[in-house]
């Protein structure tokens, strides 16, 4: 039985402790699974739709608020994810003060440093965590290295993936 | 802070967010092109210097970014009210539709092919995700290099070890982040020798974050 304020509470928390929009994956892996309210699926799938959707990457977590709770999942989770980045108006207006302090822009490279291991990660997460066979190495591998050419659309690599897995998988 | 141009109405701003919203797909850097190119270049009710220095507050903000930015344009263009407009126009259509594509997954979830095509896209999320991570870290690299080894093999432990602490060691993320936090500021602001402040450090200064800024446009959200 789902908690929906715990549960609106824990996707504020993973957007609070995020920087971006992706790096609140591992905070909601943690606790969603803890609480049996996701199953390891919900991630990749909710993660994959998000992918395909319009808007920011960041949306993805109302596609897995929808998986895990349906449509009050869906609207908790984008109001959740709403109100973190109003802490940037309290930044806004001591920023002239604090930018130049040695110890914010310390901080700032901690943070830019932590958020690279997050990423790093997350694919770590979603890779071992899908069944993972010499396909998938082979398929995220090689999205690696379209999107590392700068040349192909996001969306032309994962029709291209779908496709992939199609053939290899559909057998 | 006083437009150039004279400011939009609140439905007209509330249209012009949906259609960036509506109109970005793949990830953050074509929403970050449509806002620059529709509020400084189209409409010119944001100054290219405005845009740098709101961009940088947002990194500095937690959560979404390009949220974060909605807000600032959002309230220098209508106030409060520009705020809630501008956040329902970039943010209730798309949601609309990531729920409407996930309702249609569940219809198609259960036929093998689905599930096949399925299996081919999760990993390459996670491909995606890496690149995500390694265009973040690009702009970082450069700085810590030009620091020094030391400083450079600093940085490269510290991501091992928040890496680490997430897998391995399952510590949750808050802790991560703060433990990081507190580490840096006695790492690069205590212990490590700091760069030798030039006479023209002043003036350097936003030139760099101008740059990191604008790496990390392309990488993020």
């Amino acid at each position: 039985m789902i908690n929906p304020l715990l549960y609106f509470f824990l996707f504020v928390k993973a957007s609070l402790f995020s920087s971006g929009g992706l790096t609140n994956l591992p905070s909601l892996h943690q606790d969603l699974l803890a609480e049996s309210w996701a199953v390891e699926a919900d991630f990749g799938q909710s993660l994959a739709i998000g992918q395909i959707s319009p808007g920011p990457n960041g949306l993805w977590v109302i596609s897995l608020g929808y998986l895990t709770y349906g449509l009050p999942g869906a609207v908790l989770a984008l109001i959740a994810i709403t109100i973190p980045p109003f802490l940037v108006l309290p930044i806004a207006a001591i920023y002239d003060r604090i930018a130049k302090l040695g110890w914010v822009s310390a901080v700032m490279r901690g943070i830019s440093l932590a958020v690279i291991g997050i990423l790093i990660s997350v694919s770590w997460t979603i890779l071992t965590r899908s069944n993972l066979d010499w396909r998938s190495v082979v398929i995220a591998v090689g999205a690696c290295g379209l999107m590392l050419t700068n040349r192909v659309n996001l969306l032309v690599i994962l029709v291209l993936a779908a496709g992939a897995g199609y053939l290899l998988y559909g057998f | 802070m006083e437009l150039s141009q004279p400011g939009p109405g609140l439905w007209q701003l509330f249209r012009i967010w949906a259609g960036i919203g509506l109109q970005s797909f793949g990830g953050g850097a074509s929403t970050i092109y449509l806002i620059y190119h529709t509020f400084v270049d189209q409409r010119g009710w944001l100054t290219p210097d405005e845009y740098n220095r709101d961009w940088n507050l947002c990194i500095m903000a937690p959560g979404i970014n390009l949220i974060a930015l909605t807000i600032l344009i959002g309230r220098k263009l209508g106030g409060a009210r520009g705020v809630a407009v501008s956040l329902l126009g970039l943010l209730l259509p798309s949601a609309a539709i990531t729920c409407i594509l996930t309702v249609g997954f569940l219809h198609v979830q259960d036929i093998p092919a689905v599930q096949a095509m399925l299996r081919g896209v999760i990993p390459a999320t996670a491909g995606v995700m890496l690149v995500v991570g390694i265009k973040y870290a690009q702009p970082l690299y450069r700085e810590l290099k030009a620091e020094g080894k030391l400083k450079l093999g600093t940085g490269l432990g510290i991501i091992v070890l928040v890496t680490l602490a997430i897998v391995l060691w399952q510590i949750a993320i808050p802790f991560v982040l703060i433990g990081t936090a507190l580490l840096s500021i006695l790492l690069f602001n205590r212990l490590l020798p700091q760069p030798a402040p030039a006479p023209a450090s002043t003036e350097k200064k936003p030139d760099r974050e101008e740059k990191q800024g604008r790496a990390v446009e392309e990488a993020h959200d």
